[in-house]
């Protein structure tokens, strides 16, 4: 019964970590720019933090413009990016370059016929389901659709950091165990025993002498 | 603005707690380290003595002025980064 509580609780944990990382890490797509748009969006109920929060837009405020970037994948599904500022907040990009983003797509626009191919460098999901999209960092034209994206040094130093972290508080909280816990739950369990075995005697005398 | 402000405030907390915090370890390494080496010595000045002058070449020594880094890093990686997104 424990371990099923603590097997559940770590898999939640490392199931949330995981999805948070995944949404925070910039992502790379190879993808035809389509078109570009901008859309009054309601930005109400727990589906908020899927969303920026511009510098100056007031807590009241339920509805504002977004930007979004249509794209087609190499293998033709299509693809929604927004295009927002994440501004001094999280997740720490630090996109102030909206609208020349915004520009730059503009410009990548590309038709079926005539493709050109570019890197969107993005972070967060599309659900469709919840209406969210990736926010779009930066674009690049690449050769093809079969171009590399370039090794993912960002990913690579964050995740890295954050395995030495984990492995240092791991191999601490087990040394803590090891030294100071172990040996006063085996202390306690001693001492239980003993007890045990004076109460088990003193209700011995209370038997019937046979 | 209020958003950039918000950053530099709570940073600039969060990163003086680190920095305090880490002096104090720093120093309290460094005088058990020369408390050992009074011992291992041939102790020609008390131990008092021995302690502080050493603690006294470590506030002039570059190590001790390493720990700046705890400022000097964060906001480089935060130009780093502010470069990166929006001038390339």
């Amino acid at each position: 019964m424990f371990s099923i509580i603590k097997w559940t609780f770590w898999i939640t944990f490392w199931v949330l970590v995981a999805a948070f990382f995944h949404y925070t890490l910039p992502q790379k797509d190879i993808v035809r720019v389509v078109n570009t748009y901008e859309e009054r969006q309601d930005l109400e109920g727990w589906t908020r933090m899927f969303w920026s929060a511009p510098d100056d837009q007031v807590a009241s405020l339920i509805n504002r413009d977004v930007q979004f970037i249509q794209a087609v994948t190499p293998e033709g599904d299509p693809i929604v990016y927004r295009n927002e500022d994440t501004g001094w907040g999280w997740p720490p990009y630090f996109k102030l370059d909206t609208a020349n983003l915004y520009t730059e797509a503009a410009d990548a626009v590309s038709t079926k016929a005539a493709p050109e191919w570019y890197v969107i460098k993005h972070y967060g999901w599309r659900n469709f389901y919840l209406s969210i999209f990736p926010n779009a960092i930066s674009l690049r034209p690449v050769d093809g659709p079969d171009a590399p994206k370039g090794i993912p040094w960002v990913n690579i130093i964050v995740l890295t950091l954050f395995a030495a972290v984990v492995w240092g508080i791991w191999v601490r909280w087990r040394r803590f165990r090891m030294r100071r816990i172990d040996p006063t739950i085996e202390a306690i369990e001693d001492d239980l025993a003993e007890k045990g075995g004076a109460v088990r005697r003193w209700l011995g005398t209370w038997r019937k002498k046979t | 603005m209020i958003a950039l402000l918000r950053l530099l405030v709570m940073g600039f907390v969060v990163l003086t707690v680190i920095y305090v915090c880490l002096s104090f370890y720093s120093r309290a390494v460094r005088r058990g380290k020369l408390q050992d080496k009074w011992e291992a010595g041939p102790q020609m000045v008390d131990r008092e003595t021995f302690v502080r002058r050493g603690l006294e070449r470590y506030d002039g020594s570059i190590r001790k002025k390493l720990i700046w880094g705890v400022y000097v890093v964060p906001l480089v990686l935060v130009a780093v980064i502010i470069y990166l997104t929006n001038h390339s």
